[in-house]
């Protein structure tokens, strides 16, 4: 068992090391996040100053809690985000899913790897560039409540949103083109997942429907954890059960996930290599 | 010109082939456009449910810009957002001279390639939000229509320009497809009203990359708030859009061929 859980450690580690020399010939492309974050960051800062004149707290947040919260959506967004999706679709529609066949790994496990490496990169280009700004330029308050907690939950949503996008990208084995069910996930988890606007904004019976949607854990959970404390559809609770709870939602995920690739490769048909 | 319009005329009808072709996928994509329309002012609807709001605004007002901007953005991906990624895709593969050796303007006929009819599921939730928004305005004239069209016309050049300039720039910074999301950030400053930013912001986005003409500037003509600078702002939209046409024109010329 340990013999296997460290060789599956090493396939990891030189798979995200690949994949990282890979992207790091694309840096730029990650390091647009340094412009892009902040101008995005300063258009929700006159808004929301805009919206907070005159009034102490809206909706149980007070203006700098929104900030935190949308510096903690952006900075966790650079460590989780997925892709998986679209490198699915376009290796099953290309018929370049076929090679996989061949290799001594899943491509699951590959598609994982493959993101943790994707994701160092985000770390460094990212990640670490744009907490600078919005610290020492923006003076917002994005360190963690608490590092830990934090470490947890977003390392959960990392998870959780591989494992999300790739049980989409598995539409792709049933249809040719399916890029507009992509768009449709996309829609919802952008509505869902907090990243738009803090779900204690929606109605009660959308709160409570959030509860049981996957996409609260990828983006509204961690950041709540990131600032310190947690509250939907009037209920409060813990860090600690917070935890919890996402990890439930992982474990059901990563079920859901794993059943569905196996249920998947039966109706794949290879058109050449 | 009646060759350019045949020319533009049957990439149209090659765009509209391909997408029913895979019509499931359009119809979808078209309705998904539609229906994500709700997502764009989601953040108003749900300011103003909380009974906060934009200092000066009512929620038909705020909804009348965000709807501008959504019909700007449908024109602006019906008409020529396409040559962005058109370019992109020519430079990244190496394949443009198949464009450069046809004879008629290479930029013309990229341009009528970009036509892109799934867009129109974006014009339709624009419509509706647009006629929603309007149904709570009073006053609206005969004239401030006409001052309407005439900014909205300014707000697409400025849409042009930042298309053009963004395929200009993939010609030198090759294969980033994460360059039109920078331009993308900066339009965000014109789909809110421009009375939350401070001076110098406004007078950015009026005059030195003037994206308030794409949503804020017509939709408060339309209201009546229309102020004598939104006319002057009509200047250096029209330079943007010079610019972008010069720019592509100028980097074209920073094409190398991958040969074959």
């Amino acid at each position: 068992m340990f013999e296997m859980i460290k060789h599956r450690f090493r396939v990891m580690r030189a798979v995200a090391f690949v994949t990282y020399k890979e992207w790091s010939a694309y840096r730029t492309h990650s390091m647009v996040s340094i412009f892009v974050g902040p101008v995005y960051f300063l258009v929700q800062y006159y808004i929301w100053s805009a919206v907070y004149s005159g009034e102490s707290y809206i909706n149980g947040m007070s203006l700098s809690q929104m900030l935190s919260y949308f510096c903690a959506t952006m900075l966790i967004n650079y460590l989780t985000m997925d892709f998986a999706d679209w490198n699915l679709q376009m290796l099953i529609r290309t018929g370049k899913f076929i090679t996989f066949s061949l290799r001594p790994m899943n491509h699951m496990f590959y598609a994982l790897s493959q993101k943790a490496g994707h994701r160092v990169l985000g770390l460094l280009f990212e990640f670490i560039p744009c907490f600078m700004i919005f610290f020492f330029i923006f003076h917002i308050d994005v360190l963690p409540a608490n590092l830990l907690y934090a470490i947890l939950s977003i390392a959960m949503a990392f998870m959780m949103n591989f494992f999300i996008h790739y049980s989409i990208g598995m539409v792709a084995f049933w249809m040719v083109q399916s890029s507009s069910i992509r768009n449709f996930f996309n829609l919802c988890e952008g509505i869902f997942s907090g990243s738009l606007i803090p779900l204690v904004f929606f109605p009660k019976s959308l709160q409570m429907a959030s509860f049981f949607l996957p996409f609260q854990y990828t983006t509204f959970l961690p950041a709540m954890v990131y600032t310190g404390s947690y509250t939907l559809a009037d209920i409060t609770l813990p860090i600690p059960q917070v935890l919890l709870l996402q990890l439930i939602a992982v474990i059901i995920a990563g079920v859901v996930c794993r059943g569905l690739y196996a249920v998947s490769l039966k109706h794949f048909t290879g058109v050449g290599a | 010109m009646k060759r350019m319009y045949l020319i533009y005329k049957t990439c149209m009808k090659a765009n509209i082939a391909s997408a029913i072709t895979y019509r499931v996928n359009f119809i979808l994509n078209s309705f998904i456009m539609l229906i994500g329309n709700v997502l764009f002012p989601l953040v108003t609807v749900f300011i103003y449910n909380s009974n906060a709001s934009f200092e000066g605004w009512t929620f038909q007002e705020a909804l009348l810009i965000q709807s501008v901007f959504i019909l700007s953005t449908a024109c602006a991906g019906i008409f020529f957002n396409g040559i962005m990624w058109n370019t992109m895709s020519h430079v990244v593969e190496g394949t443009l001279e198949v464009v450069l050796i046809k004879p008629t303007s290479s930029l013309f006929l990229l341009l009528a390639r970009s036509f892109e009819f799934e867009s129109i599921g974006l014009l339709g939730g624009g419509v509706i939000m647009f006629v929603y928004a309007l149904s709570g305005i009073e006053g609206v004239t005969f004239s401030s229509w006409l001052l309407f069209l005439l900014l909205f016309g300014a707000g697409l050049l400025v849409m042009f320009g930042v298309a053009l300039i963004v395929a200009a720039i993939s010609f030198k910074w090759v294969a980033n497809s994460r360059l039109p999301e920078m331009f993308e950030s900066i339009k965000s400053f014109g789909r809110y009203p421009g009375t939350i930013f401070p001076k110098a912001v406004v007078a950015v986005s009026s005059f030195l990359f003037p994206v308030s003409m794409i949503a804020y500037f017509p939709a408060s003509t339309l209201i009546g708030r229309w102020e004598a600078y939104f006319f002057i702002a009509i200047i250096p939209c029209v330079l943007f859009a010079a610019f972008g046409i010069w720019l592509y024109t100028y980097m074209l010329r920073s094409y190398k061929s991958a040969g074959g």
